[in-house]
């Protein structure tokens, strides 16, 4: 029996042992196939999913460099079943392929007639073949090329894509490196996702994801459209382009609501791509409008599912997706891998957190016990309401606002999701409120003073969840949120885990009331960032009251 | 010239000849029988030629059906000439069987063998009188359809079917005016033997295989098998145990018929994340075993011999289950096979003869070709030919599939700890491959703890009641919640005691929001209290119900106070304010929503009404019934009036003889017939066939065919006209 780091489960979970000598070999050699599921102090959990073999076949991994990797590595006896899973799974990947075709365009080939006669009766696939030419070769219109490759994949044949991507029209871009350097894993998450030709780069929040779609867009040198949020993150972008590479002011446009612009190198929000006027989806020529070599899209765990459609429809051109976590709540990974990409790079939090990229981050869970009358009133409140309640309740008010009047000297951002509760912590603070009605140029204009610290305290609905750069805020108090979801307890914490010049680390607090549905939520909200090896520490209300 | 009997002939055999018999023929010696005689008579009953001829191998039945087409008594050389050299090898051996027997210096068949071969050995036809000459010369001018035919004939089965013999097409027509074929009836055509054997050139077996042919299959090494064996070992004993505490928490309900049923079985199967057929086999072997168990109340669930085995060591506890396998008639494999029957595991129907032989073959065939991962064609041929009466191609692919299950095998090859499982050895090696128990956890920052190994197992069964296991294999994954923690304070343990257990069991420090989470349910548990009471005081003069409460005349109502205002009782509402009245109290019932219910309760029995049957005059017979009425009178009319009020009694076998000529003439006659009370009636018959004990008769009494049992006949005499 060998000695270790890896423990194979029958579940086909991969169990790493982060203490033992082998393990950073043994992780850089499993995560070309697993997918790390979560990464907490002592023994990380990889999955063989399905997806990550099929991405290592894609990669040009074998079979059997697999096996051996789980042979070589494993502490007891690999269950024979998994093994073989694993060959079964990884045989079924490129048995199909979509090629170029000199004549007929778009053709899907594949040497194993019996393979293509079985997907060819598929009730879903069946409708998107045209001509069959001979055995081994059916003529795809282009305009099918991403619907039939999500088809496929839902039946277990995952197509490989030889098909290749159109230049687009080229535009010089470059990387401008002065007084900054990209950094290795940017580097390497550019490079991993240009030989793929399209895929997903997840990298925790504050690690400068800009800056990959820049160097993307070096590699590229093509007009390039990008989806953001919202407004606000459109004018980052364009701000950081501006600073990070070659591009002029008048060759980024922004696509948004108050503005329609189309250059070479274009903004455009989620939003505005699925305004629909009389139930027509307005703005879609934008993906026609240029000939564009890259589309990247800023935080795809959000994309909307009409996005998901068009992106069906320009399966020719190179996509980026970037994100901080692929954990999406509708369960839509599937469609991420057939229509993005698969995952091209990922790099546990923690680890770039070792590098010095990201701050330390301390996470502490403030308990507040509720008084008497507000017990009684959350236990009568209706069950559609005693969120709100509990989460909004006086005393929650009183501990946040000794929070921020603990920390008066450092950069604070308050984060909530009712807006009466804001208004109120705005008000007894005497600080400004952003939320989502407050005009763009307030909103950058706030942004913009906190930046400067002009601002010490800022209170800040969801809009503030993404794509928010704000470099110096080291304190984060969270009041309330959008039930149990855990990506955007992640995305809040992102908010302050910028490098600060000092070194400093930042800290989140998250106020939550005592047996109520909040401490419930709050459980399921922190696994996420628990599995990164964030470990919540728990302190009573009553301390800060006392000022410890 | 005067014939040496069987019964002769088993009497010169020596001791040792007589041993080797009985160790071939076990069914022989049980029970003993009294004299060579009755040995005689069992070696040549059926069920026994039936036992020795399944455990022949090809060469030897093909030998026997060969020898079946001799004229007895036959000599050695006329077997090897129609067959080959080695034949008078396997004349010996079948001589040793008792399958044959010396007659001088030939040889006999006992009696029944032959019908056991029945009437076409080796698919030749009947031996017909050569009255009309055959001219073979003339085969080669006959016309290709006549040639398809005989060729079709000619290795058996020798009988053909046609439209009309009289009127047959020109190819059979050709054959049966050259005297080929001959017709029996209107529509059969047979090959007479003669001209089967003259084609056949002289042999009567088609091909000859004296010896079984080598297996192959995948060359394994043995530490890779062994080690593919031992993950399969540990998996099963992990299966086992996680289905009985499954069933333990949430026992199954058998079904009517017995059995576990589908829905049952396939959520047992997601539970474990196996798929059916191996969560029956699981099941199986657990019932087998009698580590669960279908209960009085037909809730299955594990028993007390389930905890006693698992306090065993782990080789032991493998140990016990599969020397189970191995000699069990049970066949799991039939578990929701695809046909028209869905055959339930822990079920009824589950029984096979020979599937533990086949097993035994099975794996003694794997054991002589060590580190061989072998082709399931070539293992089913080897097999075929080894015991072609016993051969199932499905059994022999389910004893290969269970045997991988189990970890007898890994990698398809048989492993050390199998074949010393086969070989009987008292230590199996399992225990010290198998990887050491761990006796600490690592908890982490999510709630999570991971068994890096095999837990001790009073470490499990702590585990496993307060978290919730996330994750099997070679490690466990635990994951603690309310629920996990819930339920180990159910189970008596404090908040504290978990603490202290997890720091003690735990190579990391305890996070502290697991601490937190301990701490915020072992607060809010057992809050809330739950009893049973059947009725209650209630009343707002709590010195009315002190007094209660002290008064000694209703000390038997065994009163308890709840609430400063509120008494509960054990007893029933109607006996407690039977015994407060008599006390001089003046209760007042109400009903559970406290309305007062002044009026005096209506008492309703509670059970479901059951009226008495009701006697009515009888409604008018059908047609059908009269007409059977009127039929059956008249045929007792006959009987009585034709025959003897007494049939003479005769004894079994005269009556078997007398029948028999009945059967022959085709005549009708009456029996004497006694019912279960030992009543005899006559019957007015007309035999049919006699089998199994049984004469098959219509009886003209009712006009139907009926079956009588023999032993019950008393008598039979003719039927007067």
């Amino acid at each position: 029996m060998s000695d270790g780091p890896l423990i194979v489960q029958s579940d086909k979970t991969l169990l790493l042992d982060v203490d033992h000598l082998l393990s950073d070999e043994c992780r850089r050699s499993i995560a070309s196939f697993a997918e790390l599921e979560k990464s907490p102090e002592h023994i990380h959990t990889y999955r063989l999913t399905p997806l990550g073999l099929w991405n290592a076949r894609a990669s040009g991994l074998d079979a059997e460099h697999v096996i051996d990797t789980l042979l070589k590595y494993s502490r007891f006896a690999v269950p024979h079943a998994i093994l073989v899973d694993v060959a079964e799974t990884m045989s079924r990947y490129g048995r199909l392929r979509l090629e170029a075709h000199p004549v007929h365009g778009l053709v899907l080939v594949s040497h194993d007639a019996a393979v293509l006669k079985e997907v060819t009766r598929g009730k879903k696939v069946a409708p998107m073949l045209g001509l069959q030419l001979d055995d081994e070769t059916i003529v795809i219109h282009p305009g099918q090329r991403g619907f039939l490759k999500q088809a496929l994949l839902k039946l277990g044949w995952p197509a490989e894509d030889f098909a290749g991507y159109v230049d687009g029209e080229h535009h010089e871009i470059d990387l401008v490196q002065d007084g900054w350097s990209i950094r290795k894993y940017q580097e390497l998450a550019a490079e991993g996702f240009w030989h793929g030709g399209s895929g997903v780069v997840v990298l925790p929040c504050g690690a400068g994801k800009t800056i990959v779609g820049a160097a993307a867009m070096a590699h590229a040198k093509a007009t390039t459209l990008i989806l953001v949020t919202n407004t606000v993150a459109a004018r980052q972008w364009r701000d950081e382009l501006l600073k990070r590479t070659t591009l002029h002011e008048d060759e980024i446009g922004e696509y948004s609501g108050s503005k329609k612009e189309v250059r070479p190198v274009t903004i455009a929000t989620y939003q505005v791509m699925t305004t629909r006027k009389k139930g027509v989806y307005a703005h879609l020529d934008l993906f026609d409008a240029i000939d564009w070599g890259l589309i990247i899209y800023d935080e795809v765990h959000l994309l909307p599912a009409p996005i998901f459609r068009f992106t069906a429809d320009i399966q020719s051109r190179r996509r980026l997706g970037l994100t901080a976590t692929l954990v999406r709540e509708d369960g839509m990974e599937g469609e991420v891998f057939s229509l993005i990409g698969p995952k091209r790079f990922d790099a546990p939090w923690k680890e770039i957190e070792a590098q010095g990229y990201i701050a330390p981050a301390d996470c502490v869970e403030v308990r507040v016990t509720l008084t008497d009358a507000e017990r009684l009133n959350y236990a009568t409140a209706e069950p559609e309401d005693r969120y709100r309640f509990c989460a909004t309740s006086q005393t929650k008010q009183d501990v946040a606002i000794a929070l921020a009047l603990k920390h008066k000297d450092e950069q604070v951002l308050i984060i909530g999701q009712y807006l009466d509760q804001l208004d109120a912590l705005g008000e007894a603070l005497q600080v400004p409120v952003i939320k989502g009605d407050t005009p763009i140029k307030e909103r950058e204009r706030l942004f913009a003073a906190y930046r400067t610290g002009e601002i010490k305290c800022l209170v800040v609905s969801k809009v503030a969840n993404f794509s928010i750069d704000l470099p110096d805020a080291t304190i984060a108090i969270q009041v309330s949120g959008t039930f149990g979801s855990r990506q955007e307890e992640a995305q809040r914490l992102g908010r302050i885990l910028r490098p600060k010049a000092d070194g400093r680390g930042a800290r989140f607090y998250s106020v939550v009331a005592r047996d109520t549905v909040d401490q419930e939520f709050a459980q399921n909200r922190q696994r996420f960032l628990a599995e990164q090896g964030y470990a919540y520490r728990i302190v009573d209300a009553d301390d800060i009251h006392l000022g410890k | 010239m005067s014939t040496t009997s069987f019964a002769e002939e088993l009497r010169t055999r020596s001791d040792s000849e007589l041993s080797k018999l009985f160790s071939l023929r076990p069914d022989l010696v049980t029970p003993l029988p009294g004299d060579m005689a009755a040995l005689a008579a069992r070696a040549n009953s059926m069920p026994s030629l039936i036992r020795a001829i399944e455990s022949l191998n090809k060469w030897q039945l093909d030998c026997v059906h060969a020898i079946c087409t001799l004229e007895e008594p036959f000599a050695k050389n006329e077997l090897v000439s129609i067959t080959e050299k080695g034949a008078a090898l396997v004349l010996e051996e079948l001589w040793a069987f008792g399958l044959i027997y010396q007659d001088g210096a030939k040889y006999r068949l006992p009696s029944n063998l032959r019908n056991l071969i029945g009437d076409e050995p080796t698919g030749l036809g009947p031996k017909l009188p050569t009255t009309k000459k055959v001219n073979f010369s003339l085969l080669e001018k006959a016309p290709a359809a006549s040639q398809e035919v005989l060729n079709r004939l000619v290795w058996g089965p020798p009988r053909g079917q046609v439209g009309n013999t009289k009127k047959p097409g020109p190819a059979i027509e050709w054959l049966i005016e050259n005297n080929f074929l001959v017709a029996m009836d209107s529509q059969t055509v047979v090959l007479p033997r003669d001209i089967a054997l003259h084609l056949r050139g002289g042999k009567v077996l088609r091909d000859i295989i004296t010896s079984a042919p080598v297996l192959t299959g995948r060359s394994r090494k043995q530490i890779d098998v062994d080690r593919a064996a031992i993950a399969n070992v540990s998996t099963f004993l992990r299966w086992c145990e996680e289905l009985s505490h499954n069933w333990s928490d949430e026992p199954p309900v058998a079904l009517r018929s017995g059995g576990l049923g589908v829905r049952d079985l396939k959520r047992t199967s997601e539970h474990l994340g196996i798929d059916e057929v191996c969560a029956g086999f699981i099941a199986e072997i657990l019932f087998i075993a009698g580590l669960i168990v279908i209960d009085t109340d037909d809730q299955i669930m594990p028993t007390s011999a389930f905890d006693i085995w698992m306090t065993k060591p782990l080789e032991d506890r493998w140990h016990a289950l599969v020397s189970l396998w191995l000699e069990t008639s049970r066949v799991s494999g039939l578990i929701g096979k695809a046909d028209a029957k869905n055959i339930a595991p822990l079920g009824p129907e589950l029984d096979r003869a020979g599937i533990s032989a086949i097993r035994k073959s099975t794996l003694a065939l794997l054991q002589n070709n060590m580190q061989i991962d072998p082709a399931i064609d070539s293992i089913q041929q080897i097999l075929k030919w080894q015991s072609p009466q016993r051969f199932n191609s499905e059994f022999i692919e389910w004893t290969l599939r269970e045997a991988e299950w189990l970890g007898i095998t890994g990698q398809g090859a048989i492993s050390t700890f199998g074949s010393a499982l086969i070989n009987g050895a008292e230590e199996l090696g399992i225990e010290s491959a198998l990887p050491k128990p761990v006796d600490h956890i690592l908890i982490q920052a999510d709630n999570s703890a991971i068994a890096p190994g095999p837990l001790t197992i009073e470490l499990s069964n702590m585990i496993g009641t307060i978290a919730d296991i996330e994750s099997r294999g070679g490690a466990t994954v635990y994951r603690f919640s309310e629920a996990s923690i819930r339920r180990g304070l159910d189970h008596g343990q404090t908040g504290d005691q978990i603490k202290d257990f997890l720091k003690k069991t735990s190579k990391t420090p305890v996070p502290q929001p697991l601490e937190y989470l301990i701490n915020d349910v072992s607060k809010r548990h057992g809050r809330l209290r739950i009893g049973t009471a059947s009725s209650y005081l209630r009343c707002e003069d709590e010195g009315l119900l002190a007094q209660i409460l002290h008064d000694k005349k209703i000390e038997s109502l065994r009163l308890r106070k709840l609430a400063p205002q509120v008494l509960i009782c054990d007893f029933d509402m109607a006996e407690v304010m039977t015994t407060l009245r008599e006390s001089g109290y003046l209760p007042a019932a109400e009903n559970g929503t406290g309305i007062l219910l002044s009026a005096p309760a209506v008492r309703r029995a509670k059970s479901r009404p059951r009226p008495p049957r009701i006697l009515s005059e009888t409604s008018a017979p059908t047609d059908l019934v009269i007409k059977s009425a009127v039929r059956a009178i008249r045929a007792g009319e006959k009987a009585t009036s034709h025959k003897p009020r007494n049939v003479p009694r005769t004894t079994a076998n005269e009556t078997l003889d007398i029948l028999h000529q009945y059967i022959d003439e085709a005549a009708s006659c009456t029996i004497g017939y006694a019912d279960t009370n030992g009543g005899v009636s006559n019957r007015l018959i007309d035999p049919v066939s006699i089998s199994l004990g049984t004469l098959l008769a219509k009886d003209h009494a009712t006009g139907e065919l009926q079956s009588f049992r023999i032993p019950r006949i008393t008598g039979v005499s003719p039927a007067e006209n």
